[in-house]
This record gives structure tokens, sequence and C-alpha cells, in this order.
């Protein structure tokens, strides 16, 4: 078919989801970054935003924070999830009730959740309780600075392993039996099926999930605003958090933009070097 | 099971489509005015109820948006210049950053009528900013020390019942007694219902004469290293490293370690009368809150007012209203029937004391506490145009406090930041 | 699969359905019990921790005759609709951006990731005011128009459409069929899993917003459940009886539905043959 012909299909295919994101999404981003080269009380653009934010060592505090967060939850996540999708994948009694429950945590709001989890985390509270009654000494959860980010892990990880679990489940289901079937007859162990036949197959779904999911954590708030404010110490102060409290607490919109800006270079820096190690030989652009 | 599911949902389809039908029917021939505020809807029922009742052509239409959310909101919308909203209720220590952002008028011209109706010079600074007055005050808040009587029975402990607000307890005396108290069982001693807030917190430094934090013109330079806070702070801090008061429950969840008899002692505002009157079995009194000794007695205050938009689409009936609830005594006094705060209105008061008086047989004299607290201890929080940032950064301090930070690079931290923060804001 | 490694298997998932539900068990207990229970019982352990010692369905008669049936219809409109729109664009989107071989390809799907990678809730405000110009403040339009070009679908139908061998195409293409007939009779029957999965995006987008639905729709006909949940707590007092009671709906929904998806995933199951 003719090079114009084809542009024509792919507009006619494309145009609603173009004008949406660029309407709804990429356009308002735009206002951000004009917001964000403007100084509080200036009409000219400058960099001063960016200057203040980076001298802030509550800012920086929250970009180290977050990328150690990061560092963490992102491979965490996705190996729980891998483990409870190979886990789920079976004809077992009622399945779909169990995996629904495990999805179950993500459909709940996050305020919800949040003040849950925070009551289990009270240090007279059930988890405690739980370690007491096993003789183990009672430990300090969301007060204190060593262990409120590992608390806010367990947090948002209950909250999202189902989902990413159900994305790796879907593309399961889609390896053909047929390749475990032929490395079988060549003797192939349970490790050595799973290694050179379900984690090849899984290259996109698992492309899909490591992006979205990086994605996803990099703008996590909802507990950390209602649980800590990003205490104790600053320990917890993910970066969407500071985002958030400059633009609607502190009402300092310009810097809030600025660090928005600051966010999506960076999350776009980290996906691009996701797609580049996951890019197989046979697909082409990025 | 599926059939049945459906049908349900179209029938409520059918009636959410035809609610708001005859809403519009009924109000064809009336001026609309768009209410935004933060409290339960059945707060401001009885109030515009009475006062639809009485002005038959104005539909009063209550928008509420949760507390957290409410600076989002008027930012966004009386901040954009959007007429859809006539009346929102504004945080008193939020009327100097409204203010200064246009988005309060200045209503100087009502002066005479808001001190004639509304006398307590303190009630009348909440709604001021630069010498003007921007908005109509309605409510405001004091503090109680609540007790556990069974828990200091347990103890042994006599009942500081109220004598006269001159022989308060000190803090040193009180956590003596809450010591006490837990010995002879009590899971805490002491704890603030607004723990990690900077509104009830802000009287221990007043108290200890270590200023509000914030100093300067304007206030708005950080003040936060002096003496008395870095000595204030740490006793706060040894408050909850000691064992005395817990860490880690949130204030919205302290109410209920009062109801359920996990802790003697209790420092909190009226509006916690409504639940603790509902708790079968809690036998509980309230005296004067203490005080540093050597120091002034001193307690926050401060609540709601109630704002006409600048950019408001009928301004002329946004304006009955608001005058209707907050100049006269019965709209005054409506605006605080499903609302335990008390009206700054002082015919209004004159009428909700004699209902708060109904409790002094029960709890001792509480309406002799809040009506002497509000005459003579109560200290707003600073009037500054940057009084958010400050109160964000402080309630992080409090909260680290709390959780064991060391005190002075704690305070130094938050100085170094806000002086940043506000040198943004001027 | 042997009996035992199917009983181990088996309970193995019910242990982590288990430690999984547990939190929300302890929502639902919270809700049927009386407010001064919620927080009685959290420690040492007993009965109570896990039970509604003293059971009431006082909370959530008092939610239901309230304005929060409205709110939950409110959901369930602006997310139905959401997921319908949603899917058509989005599944359109990627179908271009996986097969039609156009120039331009790379930076169309360049936009859509950097589409998903810009925190809503940061734009939100310059969103509104675009919107309010449009006068769509308080109308479905308004709350479902944010959830329907979904970068994150779209990536997600272009990693699944990529994987159906292109050689079904062809065929289909020399015997005539255009490209829409290839969308529509090829490639979506071929992705039912992968649209149920896409779906779930476009769900969990629109059933958690909050910001949003805030801005656009504060009037009480268009009030969505996430907005009117989060209303029960004032700044002086939160009504945990009420914010649980309301989260038992709002998850007992997705609850029901979500079990019904997962049969979408076991048909696949069944055509393409387990793994083991």
């Amino acid at each position: 078919m003719q090079q114009r012909n084809k542009l024509l299909v792919a507009a006619a295919f494309l145009a609603p989801a173009i004008i949406a994101v660029i309407f709804l999404r990429i356009w308002p981003a735009t206002s951000a970054l004009h917001e964000s080269l403007l100084a509080p009380g200036e009409t000219t653009y400058s960099l001063e935003n960016y200057a203040y934010i980076f001298s802030d060592p509550v800012f920086l505090r929250s970009l180290q924070v977050t990328l150690v967060f990061l560092v963490v939850v992102a491979p965490l996540q996705i190996v729980i999830a891998l483990a409870l999708a190979l886990l789920v994948n079976a004809a077992i009694p009622f399945v779909g009730l169990w995996r629904a429950i495990i999805l179950l945590p993500v459909a709940i709001p996050q305020s919800v959740s949040a003040v849950v989890w925070g009551v289990a985390f009270r240090p007279d509270g059930p988890v405690n309780a739980v370690l007491i009654a096993m003789g183990l000494e009672p430990m300090r959860f969301l007060t204190s600075a060593e262990q409120a980010m590992g608390s806010i892990i367990v947090i948002v990880s209950w909250i999202g392993v189902g989902y990413w679990m159900t994305f790796i489940l879907a593309g399961l289901q889609d390896i053909p039996k047929s390749l475990y079937e032929a490395v079988r007859i060549d003797g192939a162990n349970r490790f050595q099926q799973f290694w050179y036949v379900t984690l090849p197959q899984l290259r996109r779904p698992l492309t899909f999930v490591l992006v979205a999911n990086t994605v996803a954590n990099f703008l996590v708030f909802a507990p950390v605003q209602i649980l800590t404010s990003g205490g104790p110490q600053g320990s917890t102060n993910l970066i969407m958090n500071e985002i958030y409290t400059r633009a609607f607490v502190s009402g300092d919109r310009s810097s809030a933009m600025a660090a928005t800006v600051v966010l999506v270079t960076a999350v776009l820096a980290v996906v691009l070097v996701q797609f580049r190690m996951m890019r197989s030989p046979e697909d082409k652009g990025i | 099971m599926y059939l049945k599911t459906f049908r349900r949902s179209a029938s409520v389809i059918a009636l959410a489509l035809a609610m708001p039908m005859a809403v519009t029917t009924t109000a064809q021939a009336q001026t609309v005015v768009n209410f935004l505020a933060e409290a339960a809807d059945f707060v401001y029922a009885p109030v515009i109820e009475a006062f639809e009742a009485a002005n038959p052509d104005i539909d009063i239409r209550y928008q509420q948006v949760p507390f957290e959310d409410l600076n989002a909101a008027i930012e966004s919308r009386v901040g954009q210049g959007d007429s859809s909203i006539d009346v929102f209720a504004a945080d008193t220590p939020r009327v100097p950053a409204f203010a200064s952002r246009g988005y309060l008028p200045d209503e100087e011209a009502n002066r005479e009528r808001i001190e004639a109706a509304v006398p307590n010079p303190v009630d009348q600074e909440q709604v001021s900013w630069e010498g003007k007055i921007h908005a109509f005050p309605m409510w405001t808040s004091t503090q109680l020390l609540f007790y556990n009587r069974d828990l200091l029975e347990q103890a042994g402990i006599a009942e500081p019942t109220p004598t006269s607000p001159d022989d308060r307890l000190t803090w040193e005396e009180l956590l003596d007694l809450a010591k006490q108290a837990q010995d002879a069982g009590a899971e805490w001693g002491f704890t603030f219902q607004q723990v990690d807030r900077y509104y009830q917190l802000q009287a221990l430094y007043e108290s200890a004469g270590a200023g509000p934090g914030l100093t300067g013109e304007g206030l708005l330079q950080p003040d936060l290293t002096n003496e008395g806070w870095v000595q204030t702070s740490a006793w706060y801090r040894d408050l909850y490293e000691d064992g005395i008061a817990p860490r880690g429950v949130s204030p919205n969840q302290t109410n209920d370690l009062f109801i359920n008899g996990q802790v003697a002692f209790f420092y909190g505002g009226p509006w916690t009368f409504g639940r603790f009157e509902e708790a079968e079995g809690l036998n509980y009194g309230v005296t004067y809150v203490p005080y540093f000794e050597g120091g002034e007695p001193v307690t926050a205050t401060g609540s709601w007012a109630l704002a006409i938009s600048p950019h408001a689409a009928n301004p002329e009936a946004a304006r009955r209203f608001v005058e209707f609830a907050t100049l006269t005594p019965e709209g005054a006094l409506a605006t605080t029937e499903s609302n335990p705060l008390p009206p700054v209105n002082a015919e209004a008061y004159e009428q909700w004391r004699e209902k708060i008086a109904e409790l002094t047989p029960k709890v001792g004299p509480a309406i002799d506490i809040i009506t002497h607290e509000l005459q003579n201890t109560a200290v707003g929080r600073p009037r500054t145009v940057g009084f958010v940032a400050f109160e964000t950064v402080m309630n992080r301090v409090f909260s680290d406090l709390r959780n064991g930070a060391e005190v002075e690079p704690t305070l130094q931290a938050a100085e170094d930041q806000l002086r940043s923060q506000l040198a943004r804001i001027r | 699969m042997n009996n035992n490694a199917t009983m181990v298997r088996t309970s193995l998932t019910v242990l982590c359905a288990i430690l999984f539900a547990l939190p929300l068990w302890w929502v639902a207990v919270s809700a049927l019990r009386p407010e001064n229970d919620i927080f009685r019982y959290l420690s040492p352990l007993s009965w109570g921790t896990l039970l509604p010692l003293n059971f009431t369905l006082e909370h959530v008669v008092e939610l239901w005759s309230g304005p929060f049936r409205l709110a939950i219809m409110n959901s369930i409109i602006v997310t139905t609709v959401t997921i319908l729109v949603g899917l058509a664009i989005c599944s359109a989107a990627a179908f271009a951006l996986a097969i039609i071989d156009f120039p331009g390809r790379n930076i169309v799907f360049i936009v859509m990731v950097v589409s998903f990678l810009i925190p809503f809730d940061a734009i939100a405000v310059p969103l509104y005011q675009t919107m309010r110009n449009l006068n769509l403040q308080n109308t479905y339009t308004g709350l479902v128009l944010p959830g329907i070009g979904n970068g994150l679908a779209v990536f997600l139908l272009r990693q699944f459409f990529l994987g159906i061998p292109k050689e079904l195409r062809e065929a289909a293409m020399i015997d005539g069929m255009g490209w829409f007939g290839v969308f529509w009779r090829i490639y979506l029957p071929l992705s039912v899993p992968a649209l149920i999965s896409a779906a779930l995006i476009l769900f969990v987008f629109q059933w958690q917003a909050y910001l949003w639905p805030l801005l656009i729709a504060p009037a009480p006909d268009y009030k969505v459940a996430a907005v009117a949940i989060a209303q029960f707590s004032t700044q002086y007092d939160v009504n945990y009886a009420l914010i649980f009671a309301a989260a038992l709906f709002i998850s007992l929904i997705p609850m029901v539905i979500l079990t019904g998806f997962q049969r979408g995933f076991s048909a696949s199951v069944a055509s393409t043959g387990g793994k083991e």
C-alpha cells in the first residue's frame, strides 16, 4: 500500500486518542511548564523557581527518598506479582474469587486504605499485638524514621501487587501450551521451563508492567499524605507529596510546577532506559 | 440475579434523573446562591432552612468540600474568577492570605454593624487584614481539660474541680497526676486532641513566653530557635519519650482513646462534647487547661467566618444570607444548632450558653470555663499571609518531635526552610 | 497436575487471599459495629478485633438512606461510560501504533508515553480552567473526559497487538479485508484478556479519581463516591463508621465485577490450555 494511504488510515484510527491526550494531558502540562518559568510575582521567564528548588534541602531530600523508594519497590512488587500470577494461573477451585480478592485493594479509595493501615501500624495496634502474641518486640512502624518507609512500601504493595499480577496473568495465559511440551520433550525441569519459555514469552507484558509500575510508584502520594505527611524527619517525603504540598497546601504553585517538570523529566529518562533494556531485535522504534 | 441488579439500578437512575428536574422547576423564579464550605450538610441545614423560610425568593445551594481540599477548591474557583461560588467559609487564619490575593472583598462599610453584633476584639481581629475587615465572623473555639473520673478515682486522685480560673493546674502538676493515673492502670496519662497541630500547640509556646514562632514585619520571619521554643519543644518531645502520651495515634483517633477509657486527661475543645455525650458509660469532667509555672494561661481560638466572593454571580442575595447567618441572633444561633462551636454573635452566645449550661451538673461548669477563656486567655494564630506555609512546616515539626527527633536540629531545619519559603511569599 | 500439587497450590492461594483480605475484613467489621467500638479492640488481640461483637446495621442504613446512594450511582455511570468510550478510542490507537507502519509513528508513541508520565493532579487546575470555559462543570461529560484518552491503556494494548502473528493479518488482507475489518474481526476478538486488562486500567483511574471530580463536579447531583466518602471527615471530627460503611459499598461493587472479569481470563485459559 502507498505511504500516503497508510498515513490516512493511521490518522483515522489515532485521531480520537491523539486529540484526547493532547487536549487533556499535554496541553495542560505545557501550562505547568509555563508557570514553572515564572518566578512568584514576575511576568518574564526565568529559571528562578528551578534554582530555588535545587537549593532547597527539603526538595533534594525528597528526590533522594523517591529514588531509594523506587529502587526497592519496583523490583519487589514485580517479583511478588509474578510469583502470585504463577501461583493463581491454574485450575484450582474458585480461582476467580481468589484472584479478585488479591486484586480488590486497588479498587478501594486510597484514603480508606491509608486509614486502615495507619490503624494496623499504630504502636498500640493489631500488628504489634500479633508480634507481642508471638513473643516478639513491638515495632514503631510509621513513627520511626527508620521503619516508616518500609511500612509505606508494605501499604502501596498491598494496594498494587494484585493489579500488576493481573497484567502478568493475562500474559501467562497467552503462552502457547505447545512451547512447554517442546522443551519438556527435551527434558527441561520446572525451573528450565520457567527460564527458557515463560520469561521470554512474558517479555512484552513484563515491559508494560515494569514501565507502568515505575510510573505509578513515582506518582505515589495519597498514603504518604494521609499517614506521615512525609515524616518522620522527611524519611517518607516522596516527590508527589512534596509537589502536592507545595501546590495545594503551601500555595507556592510556581515551585510546585518546577518540581513537576523535574519529575516528568526524571520519569521519562528512566522509562526510556527501560524501553531500551527490554527491547527485542524484532521491535522497531523505542 | 443479573436481572434483579439491573432493575434496581434502573429505578435508581430514574430517581437520580427525576430529582434535579424537580429542583429546577421549583427554583425557576428564585435567585440561586452557591455556598461552598467544609462542614457536613447537617451543620448548615438549619440556618439555610431558616433563611429560605424568611426569603422565599432565594435558593441556597450548599456544596461541601472536605477540609483538606477546601483550599484547593477556593484557589481554583474563587481564585480564578469563577462566578459559580457566591459565599464560602473561610478558616480565620487564612483570611490574610485570601485577602492579600483578592479572594475576599473589603467589608469596611459594614464595620459598625459587625462590631455591634460581635463585640469581642479577638473575634474581630480574626476576620481582619491590615486593619480592614474582609469577612463576617461566625464561630470561635476554645480549649478545656477533660478528665476521666473513673481513672482518677482508681488512682486515688482528687478531681481537679474548677473553683476559679486562678487556681488552674500547672503543666508540672498535671503531668504528675497523669503519671499517677498511669501507675494505677490507665493506658495513657494525657493526650492533646489535636496532636501534631499548631492550632492547639501554639498555646504551649505562648504560655511559656516563647512567642508564636514568627516575628518581624508582616510576621514573615521564623523565630523557632529561641530558648523558649527549644525548652518547650523538649518538653513536648519528652511527653511522648516518657510514654505519658501515645505516639502514632492520628488527631482524628484521639477522641476514641478518651471514650474507651484509655487516657486519663484529654486536652480538647467544645466540639468533642458531641461524641463524649453519646458515649455510654463515659464518666468525665472538665476543668481549665493548665499553664506553665511563671507563664500566662493561654488558649487557642479561632474558627470559621463567612465570606462573599468578589466574583459572586448574585452578590446581593449572597450578602443577605451572610448577614442573616452572622449578624442576626436567630441566624447565628441556627448555625450552631447542629454544631458544638460557640457563635461569636454576642446575643446568640447568650442563648447558646444556656444550651451548654445544661451539661454543668454532669461534667462541671463547662460554660463558665468557655466564657472565661474566650474573654481572657484566647490568643489567635499569627495574622500573616505566610500562615499556611508556616502551619504546614510546623505540623511536621510537631510530628517529628512526637516521634522523638532531636529538638535543636529539627527546629533549626524548620527555621531554614521557612526562611526561604516565606521569602517567596512577600 | 497431580492431586497433592493442587492441594498445596490451593492452600497457598487461599492463604495469600486471606492475607490480602484481612484489612478489608476489618473495614467490613468496623462498618457493622457501633462507632465507639471501632478502635476499642485493637490490642491485645481478641475476638472483638475481627468480629463485630455488638453487630449493628445502623451505619449501613444511615449511609444508604443519605446522598451516598446517588454518589455511588454517579460513580458507576461515569466509570461505565469511561470504560466503553475509552476502550474504543485506546484500542483503535493501539492498533495503528502496533500494526500500521506509517511515518511519524515513533513521535506519536512518545506523545502517548509522555501523557501517562504527567501526574494528573499537577495539571488538574489548568485543565479545570479549560473545562470551565467549555461550560462542562457539573456534567457527566466533564467527569468522563479525562478518563478516556489513557496513554497507559494504549501502551498495554499495543504491547499485546505486537504479539499477534502478522501472518493472520496478511492472509486476511489478501482475501480483501480492509484495515477496519482486520481490527474489528481479527485483532479485537483475539485480544479479550488484553481488553479486560485495559478496562481495568480505565476502571481504576476513574474509580480512584478524587481531586478532579472534586473540582469539576462539586454539586450534590454529580458527586461521585470517592468524593462523597471524603466528606465524612471534617476539620474536628471524622465519622469512621460511615467511612467504613461507604468503603464496603465502594469495594463490593468492583468485587462482583472483578469476579466476573476473572471468568474472561479463565475462558482464555481453557482455549489456549493451561501451561502445565
